[in-house]
C-alpha cells in the first residue's frame, strides 16, 4: 500500500512538465535567494498565484523547489561579494567571503553548494522518518490541544521574531483578526463587513501575504533613493567555475562539522517561528567551539563555510515535518506553503499522511528531487547570477510589483484582492517602519482560521474550559507558551547577569514534567520523571551558587 | 515627533480600533444554535490585542527616553521637504499603485499594468531619454509577458478596460 502510494507519488512528479517547473522553481529561487534584499518568503509568496491552476502535487513541487532553491542561492552573492543574498547566508559571507578574496572562489562556492546539498538530503531523510512519527503522536490529539498548539506557534514566533515581545503579540494578534473579516466559516454569519459586499467575502490570504510579506519588502528596498538606483552588487568576482571534486573531498575530511550542523538545521526548522537565519549562526558558532583552530574562523576556513550552509537548507526539512504531520508550519515560508494547501482545498492534520498519502509523498519526493535539480542548477545560474548583479533593484520592484497585482488577481479573479494587496503593502510597510515583526502576523493570518475552528470543536464537545488546562498535551503547549512568552525577559535579565535569570531552565523543565507525567504509558513518566529531576539539579546548582556569591 | 511620542501614538491608535471592532462586534448576529457564538472568537482577539495595545502604551509612556538608534532617521524627517524627500520613493509607488488600481477599470490589466511599471520605473529611476527606452522595454517585456502566461497560459480571464475594449 505504501509503494503503491509511493509510485503513485513518482508518477505526479515524475513527468516532464513537473520536473521542467521544478527546475524553473529552483532556478527562480536561486537567483531570489542570491539577490541581496529579496527574501526567499517573498520568492515563495509570490509562486503561489502560479500554482493555483496546476494539480496540488505539482503546485507543492514547485514551491518546494523554489523554496530549496532560495535556500542554497544565498550562498552566491555571499561568498563571491560579502553581501548575503538572504539573512540564512550570513555565516556563510564570514568565511566564504575570505576564501574567495584568496583566491579560491571556486572551492568556496563547492563547498558551499555541496553543503547546501547535504543539509537537503539529510533534512529530507529526517522528514521521511520523523513526519509519519509525529503525525501518530498528533492523533492523540483533541481540538483543545491543536488550539493551544497554535498559540504556542504564535506565542513562540513573538518571542523569537524581534526584541519587543508585545509587539510581536500584538502583530499576532492582528494577524488573527484579519481573519475573523467576512462570513465565519461555522455559521455563515457576517463579521466585521461594515456593510461592504466586499468585505462579506472576507479577505483573501494570499493577497494578504503577498502584501505584508512582499509589497511591503519591496517598499523598504527602494526607499533610499540611491540604494535604489545602484546595480544589487558591484563587488568580487563574479566570474568563477565552481570546484565539485574538490569541495567534496574537504566535506568528506570535515564530516562531523556537516553532521553536527545538520541536525541543528532540522532541530532548529521543528521549532515554530525560527528558521535559516537563526540556524545558521547556530551551527556557525558551534563549529568554532568545536574547532580545535577557532581563531582561524573568519580567515577563509572550510568549516565556517560547511557549518552555515548545512544548518541552513537543514532547517526546512524540520520545518515542513511539523506542517506535515501536524498542519502547523515551523516558519514563514512553511506558513505559506500551508496557505498553498489551503489553497487546493488540502487541511494538514495528523490524518494527513493516511488521508493524502500521495501528496504527502509527493512533497517527501520533491524534496529529495529539488535538491539534485539545486545541485545541477548552481553551475548555470551562476552565469545568470552574473546578468542579475547589473539589475538596479528599482527595476526588480517595478516588475514585481506588475507581476504581483496580475498573479494576485488571478486567484479569485476578483479586483478585490489587488486592493487587499496595496492595503496590506501599505500594513506591512507601515508595520516594519514601526517596528513590528511581521511573522507572527503572517502566522496569525495563516492560523487564525485553524484556532477558531478547533476552539469550536472544543466547545462543541465539552464547554468545560478546564480542560485546557487537564488535558496533558493541552497544558504542555500551555506550559511551552508562558515559557516562550517569559523568554524575552529571561534574555535580558540573563544579559544584565541578573541571577534569577539562571533558574529559567531548570523551572521549565520541571513544569514540563507535569504534563507529560499526566500522559500515561511508561515512556513519558519516564521522560518526566528525568526532565524533573534534572531541572531540580540545575536549579539547585544556581541556587548554590546565588547563595556562595 | 519622538520614538516614545511615536509608540504612544501607534497605542492610542490601536485601542481606538480595537474600541470601533469592539462595537461592531456588536452587529455581528447571533444564531440558535451552535456552541461557539460567531462573535465569541472575534472579541476574544479583540480583548487581547486591546489589552495588549494598553500594555504597549504604557510601555511606551514609561520608556521616556527616545531611542538612539531611531535619532538619524528622525533628523532626516525634520521640516516637510526633508520628510518628503525621505519617503520620496515611498510615495511614489503607493500613489502609482493606487492610480493603477483606480484606472483598472479604465484601462484593463494590460495597458493599466504597462503604464504602471512603465511610470514607476520612471519615478524611481529617472526620466532621462536613454531611461525612457529601456525602462519601455522592461514594461512591455515584463508585463506583456505576464499578461500572455495568465491569458494564454493559464487561460486566466484578466480584467479588460472600457477604453481599450479586448486589452
Amino acid at each position: 500500500m505504501v509503494w503503491d502510494n509511493i509510485l503513485l507519488a513518482f508518477a505526479e512528479i515524475g513527468n516532464l512538465e513537473t520536473i521542467l517547473l521544478m527546475t524553473l522553481g529552483v532556478g527562480v529561487g536561486l537567483l531570489a535567494g542570491a539577490i541581496p534584499g529579496f527574501t526567499i518568503a517573498m520568492a515563495v509568496v509570490l509562486t503561489l498565484p502560479f500554482t493555483f491552476s496546476m494539480p496540488p502535487e505539482q503546485g507543492l513541487a514547485v514551491m518546494v523547489s523554489v523554496l530549496v532553491g532560495g535556500l542554497s542561492g544565498g550562498l552566491m552573492s555571499g561568498i563571491l561579494t560579502g553581501i548575503p543574498g538572504t539573512p540564512s547566508s550570513v555565516a556563510t559571507t564570514f568565511d566564504g567571503f575570505p576564501m574567495a578574496r584568496k583566491g579560491e572562489p571556486g572551492l568556496a562556492l563547492g563547498i558551499g553548494v555541496w553543503s547546501s546539498f547535504c543539509g537537503g538530503m539529510f533534512s529530507a531523510v529526517m522528514l521521511v522518518l520523523f513526519a509519519p512519527q509525529l503525525a501518530r503522536i498528533g492523533l492523540e490529539f483533541h481540538p483543545q490541544d491543536f488550539f493551544m498548539l497554535v498559540i504556542f506557534a504564535l506565542t513562540v514566533t513573538a518571542s523569537l521574531a524581534g526584541r519587543d515581545l508585545v509587539k510581536g503579540l500584538i502583530a499576532g494578534a492582528l494577524g488573527l483578526l484579519v481573519r475573523t473579516v467576512g462570513e465565519d466559516d461555522a455559521v455563515g454569519m457576517a463579521r466585521f463587513d461594515f456593510g461592504s459586499d466586499a468585505l462579506l467575502g472576507g479577505f483573501d490570504f494570499i493577497a494578504v501575504l503577498i502584501g505584508l510579506f512582499a509589497f511591503s519588502q519591496l517598499l523598504a528596498d527602494v526607499r533610499d533613493p540611491e540604494a535604489a538606483r545602484r546595480s544589487l552588487t558591484d563587488r568580487g568576482n563574479v566570474r568563477v567555475r565552481i570546484e565539485h571534486w574538490r569541495a567534496i573531498k574537504v566535506i568528506a575530511v570535515h564530516w562531523t562539522t556537516m553532521l553536527r550542523s545538520a541536525l541543528i538545521g532540522v532541530f532548529v526548522g521543528i521549532l515554530p517561528g525560527t528558521g535559516g537565519s537563526i540556524a545558521n549562526i547556530l551551527a556557525y558558532d558551534q563549529a568554532k567551539k568545536a574547532s580545535k583552530h577557532p581563531e582561524k574562523f573568519g580567515t577563509g576556513v572550510p568549516e565556517g563555510i560547511i557549518a552555515p550552509e548545512t544548518s541552513n537548507n537543514a532547517v526546512e526539512g524540520g520545518a515542513l515535518t511539523p506542517l506535515i504531520a501536524l498542519g502547523i508550519p515551523g516558519d514563514v515560508t512553511t506558513a505559506i506553503m500551508l496557505g498553498a494547501l489551503l489553497m487546493h482545498d488540502v487541511v494538514p492534520s495528523p490524518s494527513f499522511i493516511s488521508e493524502e498519502p500521495v501528496l504527502a509523498y509527493s512533497i517527501f519526493i520533491a524534496f529529495f528531487a529539488a535538491n539534485f535539480i539545486m545541485l545541477g542548477m548552481q553551475s548555470v545560474m551562476l552565469r545568470v547570477f552574473v546578468l542579475v548583479t547589473r539589475v538596479r533593484m528599482y527595476m526588480l520592484t517595478a516588475v514585481i510589483l506588475g507581476f504581483a497585482s496580475i498573479g494576485v488577481f488571478a486567484i479569485n479573479n476578483v479586483t478585490f484582492d489587488v486592493w487587499t494587496l496595496f492595503w496590506f503593502g501599505l500594513v506591512g510597510f507601515a508595520m516594519r517602519q514601526l517596528g513590528f515583526p511581521l511573522a507572527p502576523m503572517i502566522l496569525g493570518v495563516v492560523l487564525g482560521n485553524i484556532a477558531e475552528l478547533n476552539l469550536s470543536r472544543s466547545l462543541a464537545i465539552s464547554t468545560d474550559l478546564t480542560l485546557f488546562v487537564t488535558r496533558p498535551w493541552s497544558l504542555f503547549f500551555l506550559t511551552i507558551s508562558l515559557f516562550s512568552a517569559a523568554f524575552p525577559w529571561f534574555q535580558a535579565a540573563s544579559a544584565r547577569g541578573v541571577r534569577w535569570a539562571g533558574l529559567y531552565g531548570p523551572a521549565m523543565l520541571v513544569a514540563v514534567g507535569l504534563p507529560l507525567a499526566m500522559m500515561g504509558g511508561s515512556v513519558r513518566p519516564g521522560l518526566a520523571a528525568l526532565s524533573a529531576s534534572f531541572g531540580i539539579y540545575l536549579g539547585w546548582k544556581v541556587v548554590r551558587r546565588m547563595k556562595a556569591a | 515627533m519622538t520614538r516614545v511620542n511615536r509608540d504612544t501614538v501607534v497605542a492610542i491608535l490601536l485601542l481606538v480600533g480595537c474600541g470601533v471592532l469592539l462595537t461592531a462586534s456588536l452587529d455581528i448576529r447571533e444564531p440558535d444554535y451552535g456552541q461557539l457564538s460567531p462573535a465569541a472568537w472575534p472579541r476574544t482577539v479583540v480583548g487581547v490585542l486591546a489589552l495588549l495595545s494598553l500594555i504597549y502604551l504604557v510601555q511606551s509612556i514609561r520608556r521616556g527616553v527616545p531611542d538612539e538608534a531611531a535619532a538619524p532617521a528622525e533628523k532626516a524627517r525634520r521640516g516637510l521637504g526633508a520628510w518628503i524627500a525621505h519617503w520620496r520613493n515611498v510615495f511614489w509607488v503607493f500613489a502609482l499603485f493606487l492610480a493603477y488600481l483606480l484606472a483598472l477599470p479604465w484601462l484593463g490589466m494590460l495597458v493599466g499594468g504597462l503604464a504602471f511599471v512603465f511610470l514607476l520605473l520612471n519615478a524611481l529611476g529617472g526620466w532621462s531619454p536613454d531611461k525612457l527606452a529601456l525602462h519601455a522595454v522592461i514594461a512591455v517585456v515584463s508585463v506583456g509577458g505576464m499578461w500572455s502566461v495568465f491569458t494564454f497560459g493559464l487561460g486566466v480571464l484578466l480584467p479588460r478596460g472600457e477604453l481599450f475594449g479586448w486589452f
